[in-house]
């Protein structure tokens, strides 16, 4: 009997099968979130009408960092807190609570496919090295695409999660998205002001977005400073340690001084990545 | 019952929400150049502070008082004041830093999204006691739509900008403002709430949304 109890965990422990029915679960809600719904529905219009007369990208691109990512953010928070009124419940099954935490991180997979098929659809729309794109290399061009696309469409929902997991106001998460609006939108502004300032370099990338050039009235895009490729690294340690955040809310024991030790060497990288995107790149600003 | 009625209100959420709402506003202040892109978000913060202030979490409860919903929304209307002082204090912020702003359409703009905010939470808090999560991001989403999407704003500003072909905000807010002074007369004085079968267990807190 004794034996019975202790060698057969098979009953209690949650396997691979109990995560992935967890984690399709946690899709299927977030799939039918009208927030999201709302959000990928206008990713189509503004893919649809095309490119227009922009004459720079940054026209363009922050239509999916502002619908898959602060939209997705938003679905993703919701979904997270929906399941704090049954957490007594919830609460004692076997699955613990950082398992249901990654079941639910899982769902930012549908938010980074819509990014994956909005840039294969952006590059169709406006290839790769036109003069919208100013002088960056044609590497850096995707790169920057990728950062500003595909990794927010990525990091805004485990945001969310992270958030969610961890912040009672309800309305958490409709003030981060303003404050991040309003944040890209200062830093922005200084670097028109300051466009040669290194400093200013890494304020501007210290955000889940950055712009990287500026159409010019004299005519031509002129490309910032900044390492895109170091960005799309510190948008990874971004979503990182939003993980590892979510994941740390109720984990014990092991598990929890693990993911104290992955976010402090997360955190250390994110840092040393920052620095290198705001110091490497064009060294000053270059109109193309 | 002035006192009782709004200790009993969602203090924290509204004075959070324009404290933060008077640091963005702050910064749109001191950055004259970034002013008509983080005053709207300032003003939209103010709008989901004012959503706020009728959340009752003991609605159940409270409902049932023999204090009307007219009286309830009287006293929780006083509550007005802290997001359109915080308003205040961001406009007089730029006013002192000499930014030359349309000053009463801004101040028309202020009004106008405070009064949303709160005519939307009038008219969802006949259906459920804590409208403020729902309302307050409901709103911020649609007054931010002209900021975040350009197509909108070729239709609709919700913010004046001196963009002389572009759509006048005037013309939306006070429209807007009459609409919203009637929404929240009937929510309060004409509507009785609506009894849902079974809808008990759905107004508890953190099932409403």
């Amino acid at each position: 009997m004794t034996a019975t109890l202790t060698f057969g965990p098979s009953a209690t422990s949650p396997g691979r099968g109990t995560f992935t029915a967890l984690a399709a679960r946690e899709l299927r809600r977030f799939v039918l979130n009208p927030v999201f719904l709302s959000a990928a529905a206008f990713i189509v219009f503004t893919q649809s009408l095309g490119p227009g007369g922009e004459t720079e990208i940054d026209g363009l691109s922050p239509y999916p960092a502002i619908f898959l990512g602060g939209f997705g953010m938003m679905a993703t928070y919701w979904l997270t807190r929906s399941m704090r009124a049954s957490e007594p419940v919830v609460g004692v099954t076997p699955v613990t609570r950082p398992v249901r935490t990654a079941a639910l991180c899982t769902v930012a997979l549908v938010p980074f496919a819509c990014g994956c098929l909005t840039l294969l659809r952006f590059v169709q729309l406006t290839p790769v090295g036109g003069p919208i794109y100013g002088p960056f290399s044609s590497s850096a061009q995707v790169a920057i695409l990728v950062g500003q696309i595909v990794m927010p469409a990525l990091g805004g929902p485990l945001l969310g999660v992270a958030l969610g997991r961890w912040v009672r106001f309800p309305g958490a998460a409709f003030v981060l998205f303003l404050l991040i609006y309003g944040w890209v939108s200062l830093v922005t502004i200084l670097t028109m002001w300051h466009q040669n300032s290194a400093l200013v370099a890494v304020l501007r990338l210290f955000a889940p977005f950055a712009f990287f050039s500026l159409h010019s009235d004299a005519g031509g895009v002129t490309a910032w400073r900044g390492s895109p490729w170091f960005f799309i690294g510190w948008q990874l340690a971004l979503c990182a340690i939003a993980i590892l955040v979510a994941l740390l809310r109720g984990a014990e024991g092991r598990v929890r001084s693990r993911i104290i030790r992955a976010l402090g060497i997360a955190g250390v990288a994110a840092v040393i990545l920052l620095v290198l995107a705001g110091l490497g790149g064009f060294t000053h600003a270059l109109t193309a | 019952m002035l006192i009782p009625m709004l200790r009993a209100g969602a203090w924290p959420a509204v004075a959070g929400l324009s404290g933060v709402a008077v640091v963005v506003g702050g910064c749109g202040a001191a950055f004259p150049a970034a002013a008509t892109l983080l005053l709207p978000a300032c003003f939209a913060l103010l709008a989901a502070a004012a959503a706020f202030t009728l959340d009752e979490p003991a609605s159940l409860v409270v409902d049932v008082t023999p204090t009307g919903p007219v009286r309830r929304t009287q006293l929780r209307a006083v509550a007005l004041l802290a997001p359109l002082a915080a308003g205040a204090l961001v406009l007089l912020a730029a006013a002192l830093r000499g930014q030359a702003l349309p000053w009463a359409a801004v101040s028309l703009a202020l009004a106008g999204n405070i009064l949303l905010g709160f005519a939307v939470a009038c008219v969802v808090r006949t259906r459920i006691g804590e409208p403020g999560p729902v309302v307050g991001t409901a709103v911020v989403l649609v007054l931010m739509a002209p900021a975040l999407v350009p197509h909108v704003a070729r239709w609709v500003r919700t913010f004046p900008v001196s963009d002389p072909g572009g759509p006048s905000s005037d013309r939306l807010w006070w429209p807007l403002i009459a609409a919203c002074a009637v929404a929240i007369a009937v929510s309060a004085g004409g509507l009785r709430r609506r009894a849902w079968p079974g809808s008990g267990t759905r107004r508890h807190r953190g099932l409403s949304y």
